[in-house]
């Protein structure tokens, strides 16, 4: 039981990490529970292809797949490829950089956003951006184990993190707009 | 679940103003069913592996997509692999022989097979999923030309050898480790699929299951 041992001490401490992506990836509790187990089992069978590295991003790697494998059979429309080209607009403030003001309309709507305004908007952001703020906010992980969990480049990281920075934020302007 | 508004006008974080999701209790509980029982099957005789993780995924009552399940391979199938990995390697070793036509368009390589097969392989372009297509070339398996559509995945190459095969029905995804290059074999509309790679496994699994879903 060498082997199994090994796996509880090493990949099982991290199964808030797994859940809390495959639930930011699937939008439902139901399914994100179905893809956690899915790519644990999963997990066990590749263990030997875990080197001397992190096991965290090895583990999220794979609920990443597994995640994937489920939108794509099941909300394929979730799975569009993005375009990673558009640039990025110089003057949109990103998230945490709003000018302070009290007087500015947009700036006390935003006082009133609530953690399920927040949610909200990540979770309507398209999925390939969702999941970069994901791993970065929420997971702290670094752009190069991004890069290697989404199998991108780390200058794409990068972009999508700001671009997706921009368009939360614009989200939930919109949002508390109409709330208001 | 706190409703606190930021701290400082427009300052939103993620970090704070966003819920982290833990696993609940029942989650843990059945994934370490599931991977005990993985682990106990390891020690059992192959063939039975596949029925016996069934009965736990059956046992935690929850549902099961694609699962990919090692199965006792027929001798024919051993036999393709050792094949197919031979084409693989050999390319690999001829300098400037990788591809007989270097495209990442599909629509430049799908051309180029066009006549010179019997039939039509599936060319597909999966760089948006991190598997850019490198080109095609012609190889030798089992009586017959074959299609091999090389792509790839950061550092690594992956060839994907296309042939048909009259039988009925597909056949699921089976992957297997030989000489240290991860293998996958599946059959899809008439077609039969091996994909080889010196990159881990878990790669090989993506790209099928890209190719599969298409």
């Amino acid at each position: 039981m060498g082997r199994h041992s090994e796996f509880v001490r090493n990949v099982m401490p991290h199964m808030d990490a797994a859940y809390n992506l495959a639930r930011w990836l699937t939008r439902n509790d139901d399914d994100a529970e179905d893809v956690v187990q899915e790519a644990y089992v999963r997990a066990f069978r590749f263990f030997d292809s875990l080197k001397d590295e992190d096991s965290r991003p090895w583990l999220l790697a794979i609920v990443r797949n597994s995640a994937y494998t489920w939108l794509r059979k099941n909300r394929p429309s979730d799975v569009v490829p993005l375009d990673d080209t558009a640039p990025i607009s110089e003057d949109t403030p990103t998230l945490g950089h709003v000018a302070p003001s009290d007087s500015n309309p947009e700036v006390v709507l935003l006082q009133s956003a609530s953690r399920k305004l927040v949610n909200q908007a990540l979770e309507d952001l398209p999925v390939g951006f969702r999941e970069v703020l994901v791993m970065r906010e929420l997971e702290d992980l670094s752009y190069k184990e991004i890069a290697s969990v989404a199998g991108i480049p780390i200058g794409t990281v990068m972009s999508r993190l700001s671009r997706g920075r921009e368009m939360l934020r614009e989200a939930l302007e919109l949002r508390l707009k109409r709330a208001s | 679940m706190s409703h606190q508004l930021p701290r400082e006008p427009g300052d939103i974080e993620i970090a704070r103003d966003a819920t982290y999701y833990r696993a609940p209790a029942t989650l843990r509980t059945s994934v370490e069913t599931l991977v005990g029982a993985a682990a106990r099957e390891e020690a059992r005789p192959r063939m039975r592996r596949a029925a016996g993780l069934a009965a736990a995924f059956a046992a935690v009552a929850i549902v099961t997509w694609n699962v990919a399940l090692f199965q006792a391979a027929p001798s024919r199938e051993d036999m393709f692999a050792h094949e197919v990995l031979a084409a693989h390697v050999r390319s690999l070793m001829a300098p400037g022989r990788m591809n007989d036509v270097e495209s990442t368009d599909q629509h430049t390589v799908k051309p180029w097979f066009a006549g010179k097969l019997d039939f039509t392989p599936p060319v597909r372009d999966l760089a948006a999923d991190g598997f850019p297509l490198a080109g095609g070339r012609l190889d030798y398996v089992d009586g017959r030309t074959v299609a091999e559509m090389t792509y790839h995945r950061r550092l690594h190459a992956v060839g994907l050898f296309v042939w048909p095969e009259a039988a009925e029905g597909d056949a699921p995804l089976k992957q297997r480790t030989l000489n240290g290059f991860s293998m996958a074999t599946w059959r899809q509309g008439g077609m039969r699929y091996w994909a080889v790679t010196d990159a881990a496994p878990t790669e090989l699994t993506h790209f099928a299951e890209l190719l599969e879903a298409r």
